[in-house]
């Protein structure tokens, strides 16, 4: 009786919850993975295994490789900086004492607001002619890209709009972490007469290491999934200098419904963050102190 | 000579600080105020900063364009029932997570834990798939019904219902309460702000959420805001005398989350700053 009560229990409190779980997500992986060895196209009730025909179209073709590449600039290009000015904007935080609230409110109000929706903003100041960049670069004298309309810049435009959004972001937890080193260290660089330079070397980034990791990697996932801006913006375009792994496959799945290669596609996006995630806490190691 | 140089050096942090702070505001303060200009107006080289008289119009004639306040109502009401269930489904698990002992419960949490480190486009093809054999495509049922498991909630509960003291559990229990009560009457109680942290970024996310939805709907009665938004800016944003009207657009959808922002801002800045699952 009371094992039957035990069962309950567990099928109550983990069976219910689990339901959802199972068919959105646990499963879901698996039926990706064998519906990337078929060439089935969504509307037919039929389909042939392939094997790894749709594996081998993939990575033997030019429009995966462009994107690749267009991916893992962009992930580079805004997991950096995104980083830097999250630990700088935390940084001039820490000895600020009237007034901190508000700036941290105001860096961070950013990541609150809807990509899509600010998206379209940047479009607007991104607009080459009329463009609110475009005239303040102007009025520097500096060269006024065409953004979103050239292959060269389209990309630095999605760039700076994401960095926008998530900088904020990374600043709360660095500014979390800076709260918790203790005063005494500084005070003992402040004796020995140490640079501003050397108490961040020796001090700030290696004690804030475990926060950079945890970013890191997070916005890695991040920058790989990044979709609303793209779409809003470029559409991949112009010229596919837009095109990351995630939004060819999209393209793939949800314009094309070719859906055997979409799906082989997530796998490799699955199997490529994994290694990533991995090679980072592997190397870890040697950059982060805890 | 110390103290001018501290002196002069938090000057410096200021001038930093407020410069980097008008960078961020500014693309927002830029919407708000071209929401509120003439087309000549937004159009004008060299910019002009401020409209001559507030051009209140644009909102009511976006609001005829395209019913915004359905979308928004919408995409209000999915993810209000999303994070409710998010929050009751989560709360169970992470107690059975936390209190219960059974067969596969280290496997459970390494799935957990997988599932929150890769892409979630990896399971839209067969979500997709699912709903439309559920006959749930365009429908907001089937946008709330593949949303409600949320990793992230279950991880921020259960880290929240390890820190529940054993003694009050323990206490509980030793009153004759069984494990639904524990879970209603200890957990719940004891962790109110870590749930209402929970909420509150669930909220955001799912009002903010865009590739999954636009997939889902079809029909415009149906659209969530960051849809229909996106469908009215690539249907009009070719005309340039709409463009007054997209801002007034942006202006409506942004507006809600930076009201909410400005009351509950202290919740957002602490619970994101905790959420982050150290080491």
């Amino acid at each position: 009786m009371d094992r039957l009560k035990g069962y309950g229990k567990i099928l109550f409190f983990v069976g219910i919850p689990l339901v959802p779980l199972l068919a959105f997500w646990f499963i879901p992986m698996f039926v990706s993975l064998w519906l990337s060895t078929t060439d089935w196209d969504y509307i037919s009730p039929e389909f042939n295994h392939v094997m790894l025909e749709n594996y081998q179209t993939i990575l033997t073709s030019g429009n995966f490789y462009a994107a690749l590449k267009n991916t893992a600039f962009f992930s580079v290009m805004t997991v950096i900086p995104t980083i830097i000015f999250g630990l700088v904007f935390a940084a001039l935080l820490k000895k600020v004492m009237k007034g901190s609230t508000l700036f941290k409110s105001l860096l961070f109000s950013p990541w609150i607001t809807p990509m899509v929706a600010m998206s379209i903003v940047w479009t607007w100041i991104f607009q080459p002619d009329v463009g609110l960049l475009n005239q303040i670069l102007g009025w520097f004298h500096l060269p006024q890209p065409s953004w979103l309309t050239d292959s060269n810049t389209a990309m630095w435009a999605i760039i700076i709009v994401t960095i926008w959004k998530n900088a904020g972001w990374a600043m709360l937890f660095y500014a979390d972490a800076l709260s918790k080193i203790p005063n005494e260290l500084y005070e003992v660089g402040k004796m020995e007469g140490t640079s501003w330079w050397q108490n961040s070397k020796y001090i700030t980034i290696p004690l804030v290491s475990p926060t950079t990791l945890f970013l890191v990697i997070i916005s890695l996932i991040d920058a790989i999934q990044a979709y609303d801006q793209i779409q809003v913006m470029t559409q991949g375009g112009p010229a596919g200098s837009t095109r990351t792994l995630l939004y060819l496959y999209y393209q793939m799945a949800f314009e094309q419904f070719n859906m055997g290669q979409a799906t082989a596609l997530s796998t490799i996006i699955v199997i490529l963050t994994g290694v990533l995630a991995f090679l980072l806490f592997y190397t870890s190691k040697k950059w982060v102190h805890y | 000579m110390q103290q001018t140089f501290n002196r002069s050096k938090s000057v410096f942090r200021y001038a930093f600080l407020i410069v980097f702070s008008l960078m961020m505001v500014f693309p927002l303060i830029w919407m708000i105020l071209s929401s509120l200009k003439t087309t000549e107006e937004i159009f004008a080289v060299p910019i002009t900063l401020f409209p001559e008289t507030l051009q209140w119009g644009n909102f009511s004639g976006a609001l005829e364009m395209a019913p915004f306040w359905l979308y928004m109502f919408n995409s209000a009401f999915t993810s209000i029932c999303i994070v409710i269930l998010q929050v009751v489904l989560s709360s169970m698990i992470a107690y059975a997570l936390t209190q219960l002992k059974f067969k596969g419960k280290s496997l459970l949490f390494n799935s957990i834990l997988i599932t929150y480190m890769l892409p979630a486009a990896a399971t839209y093809v067969p979500s997709y798939i699912l709903l439309s054999k559920m006959g749930l495509l365009d429908s907001l049922t089937g946008i709330v019904v593949s949303n409600v498991a949320s990793v992230f909630t279950i991880f921020l509960l259960r880290q929240a219902f390890m820190q529940v003291p054993k003694e009050m559990i323990e206490a509980a229990r030793s009153e004759g309460a069984n494990d639904f009560a524990v879970l209603t009457k200890v957990m719940i109680p004891m962790c109110k702000s870590t749930i209402f942290i929970a909420g509150l970024i669930g909220f955001v996310s799912m009002y903010n959420n865009y590739l999954w939805p636009s997939l889902i709907v079809k029909s415009e009665d149906k659209y969530l805001i960051t849809v229909g938004l996106n469908r009215f800016f690539t249907n009009v944003g070719s005309f340039a005398d709409t463009w007054p009207f997209i801002m007034a657009a942006n202006v409506l959808t942004v507006v809600p989350l930076l009201l909410l922002f400005v009351l509950l801002n202290k919740w957002f800045i602490k619970g994101i700053s905790d959420s982050g699952l150290k080491g």
